[in-house]
C-alpha cells in the first residue's frame, strides 16, 4: 500500500481508526471460514457514515477495492479482504439508534449485533426474528451482505423480511436511502436485491429493522426417533396437516453425540431427534400442538420430551445451536456445508449422504433446518492426516452435486464467498450469471466493491449506452465483455 | 401509429419478441390482463395472458411455479386441492395475472399476515429485451445463492424485463375463517384500535382492514374454528373499549363482505391513491384526508390497511380537484417520511407519469442506472415510471 494512501486514510479515520501494520493485519485474514486467507493492505474502522463515505471517495479516486466487514463470523468467505485492497470493519458503527416501539421498528448502526437488538426491546415484549446460530457475536450488516436466516426462517423468513430501509454508501461514494421505517417507499426494490448482495453492492451504514411482538405462547417439543427417515416421516406430516412450526429441527446420531459432550442438553441416545417449536396465540397453539405431539408419536417416536418452561426451552435450543462447534469434541476437524434441498426430498438426499459417508472413510454429521431443507452437514477430518482435508473438501463438493441435482440450491444461508462462487455455473446459466451482473455494474461500474465474490468469472461492465470502448484489460484479455 | 399485438405461449417467444424490436428500435409495452396501470401508446404490445401452461405444484414443499398469465384465482384454484394457497389477494383477482401482480408487487388486505408478492416470490424467469431468458432464485425456500432478482422484479411495473414465470412459496388454507366487524363513530379512534389489535399477543389476524364510510374495522380470523372463535371474542372485548359496536360474520356474508370491501375502492370510477405512513401516523393522515377532501367537496372512499400504515382512497367527482388534493396528500405523508401514489385514475389525464409517483428520493440515479443496464435503448413500458 502506497504510503500517501496510508497517510490519507489516517487523515481521514483517524490515526486509531487504521490498523497498517502487518502483524496487527492478521486478525482480519480471514472470516470464520479460516482456511482461505487474505492479508488486507490495510485495514479501517471508521465511527459514521461521513467517514465509511471519505474512505470509499478516496478508494474510488485511488481505484484501490474495499471489503466491509462486520464482526467476521461468516462462513463462506464473503469478507476474505482483497489483496492490495482495504478492509471496512464496521464493529465500531454499533450503536442502536432509535426505538419506536409502537411502530415496531429500530433504527441499527451496521455493528450492532443481532441479538444486541432483541435484548434492547426484549422488556417492552419485543424482538428481532432473524436468528442465525451466531446472533451472540454477528453484526447486523453482515445479517444483511448474507441475507441470514436461521432457525425461525421457516415461519417468519429472512433478513430481507425484516430489513425495512438502508442507508447505504455506493461504490462512487454517494450515499443512497432504500426503503424506509415507512412501507411502500416509491419506485425499484433495490433493496430486495441489496439483501444478500455479500457487500457486493454497497456499504451499509444504518439499517432500519421490523421488530415483532412476543407470541403469547411458545410450545417446543423434543422427540427421539429411530431413524431420520422416521423422524422425516412426521416432519412431512406435520406440513401436510396444514401446520407452519416456527422451526423445525432435525440432528442426527453423531450431532447428538457431539452436543451432548459439549453442553449436556441431555438428548435422547438415539438416531435421530427432531424439535418442533410452535408460537402464536394460546388458542391456537393448544390445540395444533396436540396434533403434533400425536404425528410424532403415530411416526415412531421413542421419547418425547415437551418443555414446560424457558428453562428447559432454553437447554434444548442450546444443545441444537452449539452442534457446530460441538463437533470439535468428535473431530479434530471438520467441514460444514450449507446446501439446500426441497423438503420432499430430504430422505432420498439423506441416504446418498450416508452410502457417501460410508465410501469415503469420513464421518458426517447431520444437523439441519428440517422444515425447509436447508442441510447442515458436517464433514469430519483430521488435518494432521495428509490429504484427508482435501478429501474432505471433494466429499463436501459432492453433498453439494447431491443438493442441486434434487432441484435445491448450494447455499441456504451461509452465502457464496469465495467458497462457493465455483458452484454457481452448476445452479445457474451464463445467462442467469450475466443479467445478475446487470445489477452488479449497475451499483459498481467499477468492480471495486468487494471483487471476486459470488460471482465465477469477473465481468467489465462497459459504458451504457454509448459507443463501444476496449478496456485496457479487455484488451488484454484478461476479461471479457459482456 | 397502430400497436402490434404479440401474445407469446411462452419465455422464448416472449425473449424472441423482446429481442426483435429491441433490435429494430420499437417501443414495447408488457401487459397482463390489463387491470392495473394504463400504459402510454407503443409500437408493439406483448400480452402474457397466453402463457398459461407449466404449472407445477409440490404440495409437501409448499411451493408452486406459476407461469406469468394464469390468473391468482385461478392459481388458487389449483393450489386448493391440496389445501394451500398463494396467500395474495389483491384487487380484481379473479382476473389479475401472476406476472402483473408481480410486476406491480400489487397486494390486498391480506398483506397484514402475508406479506406482499415480494415477501413470497422464491424463484422467476424472465425475458430480456436482448432476446435472452434469465432466472434467480430457485423452487426451494431458503436459497441465498446469487442476486434475488425476484425481488428486484416486484414492483419494477415491467421496466426491467417481462416475467414469464414465478415460483412461491404458499400456505395451507386455513380449515376456517370468520371477520369481525367494528362499526365505531370515530375514524381516528378506530385506527387506534386497529393498532392495538394487531399489537396483542392473544390474537393473529390475517386482516386488519379500515373502511369509510361508514366508519368500520374488519379484522379477519383464519385459524381453526375454535381458535377463530376464541380470537373474535377477546378482539370483540376490545373493540368495545374503543366504543366500537361488533358483529361476526361467516360462510358466504364474509365473503360477500370482503368483495364489498374491495368494491368500494376498486369498483367504481375515481382516482385511487395509495398513502403510506407509519401506523402511528395513520389517525392524522386520516383527518387530513377527512378536511382536505371535505374542503375540495370531493367524495371520498376510504380502506386500508390499517396497521401497516397503508390507506387506500377513491376520490370521486370532479376530476380537476383531486390533483389539489394528490398535491396536499403528498405533502403532508412526505412530511412524515411517507408517500402518496396514484394507483389508477381512469377518465383522468391530469396526471402524468411524475405526478402518479411523487418523489422516488435519492436512489432516483441508482434506478436509472439499473433500467440503463436491463434496457439499454429504453424500449420497455417506456414514460411509465419516474426510473426510466
Amino acid at each position: 500500500m502506497e504510503q500517501a494512501f496510508l497517510t490519507e486514510l489516517a487523515r481521514l479515520v483517524g490515526r486509531d481508526g487504521l490498523i497498517a501494520d502487518a502483524s496487527d493485519l492478521l486478525t482480519y485474514e480471514s472470516d470464520a471460514l479460516v482456511h482461505l486467507r487474505s492479508t488486507p493492505g490495510a485495514v479501517v474502522l471508521p465511527k459514521s457514515t461521513a467517514e465509511v463515505q471519505a474512505v470509499v471517495r478516496l478508494c474510488r479516486r485511488s481505484g484501490v477495492p474495499f471489503v466491509a466487514r462486520g464482526n467476521g463470523t461468516g462462513l463462506s468467505g464473503g469478507a476474505l479482504p482483497v489483496k492490495d485492497g482495504i478492509l471496512i470493519g464496521l464493529s465500531r458503527m454499533n450503536r442502536i439508534l432509535e426505538v419506536d416501539i409502537p411502530n415496531l421498528r429500530a433504527v441499527v448502526e451496521p455493528g450492532v449485533t443481532n441479538l444486541a437488538i432483541t435484548q434492547k426491546v426484549a422488556p417492552f415484549g419485543c424482538y428481532y426474528a432473524p436468528d442465525p446460530s451466531s446472533q451472540v457475536v454477528c453484526s447486523i450488516g453482515g445479517n444483511i451482505a448474507e441475507n441470514s436466516g436461521g432457525a425461525h426462517c421457516l415461519k417468519y423468513g429472512f433478513t430481507v423480511h425484516h430489513v425495512l430501509g438502508v442507508e447505504a454508501v455506493l461504490p462512487d461514494g454517494e450515499i443512497v436511502h432504500l426503503g424506509g421505517a415507512v412501507l411502500d417507499r416509491p419506485g425499484l426494490d433495490l433493496l430486495g436485491v441489496l439483501v444478500g448482495s455479500e457487500g457486493t453492492l454497497a456499504v451499509v451504514t444504518k439499517a432500519t429493522v421490523r421488530l415483532l411482538r412476543r407470541a403469547e405462547k411458545v410450545m417446543l417439543l423434543l422427540a427421539g426417533f429411530p431413524s431420520i427417515d422416521a423422524a422425516g416421516e412426521a416432519v412431512s406430516s406435520i406440513i401436510a396437516r396444514g401446520i407452519v412450526p416456527a422451526a423445525v429441527e432435525m440432528m442426527d446420531r453423531l450431532t447428538i453425540e457431539a452436543a451432548e459432550a459439549a453442553v449436556h442438553p441431555n438428548f435422547p441416545k438415539t438416531d435421530a431427534v427432531l424439535i418442533v417449536e410452535l408460537d402464536g396465540p394460546s388458542s391456537e397453539v393448544d390445540e395444533l400442538f396436540a396434533v403434533v405431539e400425536g404425528i410424532c408419536q403415530t411416526s415412531g417416536a421413542t421419547t418425547i420430551e415437551v418443555a414446560h418452561d424457558q428453562a428447559q426451552r432454553d437447554r434444548i435450543w442450546k444443545g441444537r445451536k452449539a452442534a457446530f462447534a460441538a463437533m470439535g469434541r468428535v473431530s479434530p476437524n471438520y467441514y460444514v456445508q450449507d446446501g439446500v434441498v426441497p423438503r420432499t426430498r430430504l430422505p432420498e438426499v439423506l441416504r446418498r449422504i450416508r452410502d457417501l459417508e460410508a465410501r469415503s472413510g469420513l464421518r458426517i454429521g447431520n444437523v439441519f433446518h428440517a422444515g425447509d431443507g436447508n442441510l447442515h452437514p458436517l464433514i469430519c477430518y483430521d488435518e494432521a492426516i495428509p490429504g484427508q482435508a482435501e478429501h474432505a473438501e471433494k466429499v463436501a463438493a459432492e453433498i453439494l452435486m447431491y443438493c442441486i441435482e434434487a432441484g435445491g440450491a448450494i447455499t441456504g444461508e451461509h452465502g457464496v464467498g469465495v467458497d462457493k462462487k465455483g458452484y454457481m455455473p452448476k445452479m445457474f446459466g451464463a445467462d442467469d450469471l450475466d443479467t445478475m451482473q446487470l445489477v452488479r455494474c449497475a451499483f459498481d461500474p467499477t468492480g471495486i466493491c468487494n471483487p471476486g465474490k459470488v460471482f465465477p468469472t469477473p465481468r467489465l461492465c462497459g459504458e451504457v449506452p454509448g459507443p463501444y470502448r476496449a478496456h485496457p484489460v479487455e484488451r488484454a484479455g484478461l476479461a471479457e465483455r459482456f | 401509429m397502430s400497436t402490434q399485438l404479440v401474445e407469446p405461449l411462452d419465455a422464448a417467444g416472449a425473449a424472441a419478441a423482446l429481442g426483435d424490436a429491441n433490435a429494430t428500435g420499437r417501443s414495447v409495452i408488457v401487459r397482463g390482463a390489463g387491470t392495473k396501470l394504463t400504459p402510454p401508446a407503443s409500437d408493439v404490445m406483448i400480452s402474457t395472458t397466453k402463457m398459461t401452461a407449466g404449472v407445477d405444484h409440490v404440495a409437501g414443499d409448499l411451493v408452486a411455479t406459476l407461469p406469468a398469465g394464469i390468473s391468482l384465482e385461478t392459481a388458487n384454484d389449483i393450489l386448493r386441492r391440496e389445501k394451500q394457497w398463494l396467500p395474495l389477494d389483491p384487487p380484481r383477482s379473479d382476473r389479475a395475472t401472476i406476472g402483473g401482480i408481480v410486476a406491480a408487487n400489487d397486494s390486498g388486505p391480506r398483506r397484514h399476515r402475508f406479506g406482499a408478492p415480494r415477501d413470497l416470490i422464491i424463484g422467476i424467469e424472465i425475458a430480456l429485451v436482448d432476446g435472452r431468458i434469465a432466472k434467480a432464485g430457485g423452487r426451494v425456500v431458503k436459497n441465498v445463492a446469487g442476486y434475488d432478482l425476484s425481488k428486484l422484479m416486484c414492483g419494477s411495473l415491467g421496466t426491467l424485463a417481462v416475467v414469464t414465470r414465478a415460483t412461491f412459496k404458499l400456505s395451507p388454507l386455513a380449515p376456517f375463517s370468520q371477520t369481525l366487524v367494528a362499526t365505531g363513530s370515530d375514524l381516528r379512534r378506530l385506527s387506534t384500535l386497529a393498532l392495538t389489535l394487531a399489537n396483542a399477543p392473544p390474537l393473529s389476524p390475517t386482516a386488519i382492514e379500515l373502511q369509510s364510510p361508514p366508519h368500520r374495522l374488519l379484522v379477519r380470523f383464519e385459524t381453526t374454528e375454535s381458535a377463530a372463535a376464541a380470537q373474535a371474542k377477546i378482539a370483540a372485548g376490545l373493540c368495545e373499549q374503543f366504543g366500537a359496536t361488533t358483529h361476526v360474520v361467516s360462510g358466504q356474508v364474509e365473503v360477500d363482505a370482503w368483495r364489498a370491501h374491495e368494491g368500494r375502492i376498486f369498483g367504481m370510477p375515481g382516482t385511487v391513491v395509495k398513502v403510506a405512513v407509519l401506523p402511528t401516523d395513520v389517525a392524522d393522515l386520516l383527518a387530513i384526508v377527512q378536511r382536505l377532501t371535505s374542503a375540495a367537496g370531493v367524495e371520498c372512499e376510504l380502506s386500508g390497511r390499517a396497521a401497516l400504515g397503508i390507506v387506500l382512497l377513491r376520490l370521486g367527482g370532479d376530476p380537476a380537484a383531486h390533483t389539489t388534493i394528490v398535491g396536499e396528500l403528498r405533502r403532508e405523508a412526505g412530511a412524515r417520511n411517507g408517500s402518496a401514489v396514484v394507483v389508477s385514475a381512469a377518465g383522468n389525464d391530469l396526471f402524468t407519469t411524475a405526478d402518479r409517483w411523487g418523489s422516488v428520493g435519492d436512489a432516483e440515479p441508482l434506478m436509472r442506472a439499473v433500467k440503463a443496464r436491463f434496457d439499454p435503448h429504453h424500449i420497455l413500458n417506456a414514460g411509465l415510471t419516474p426510473w426510466d
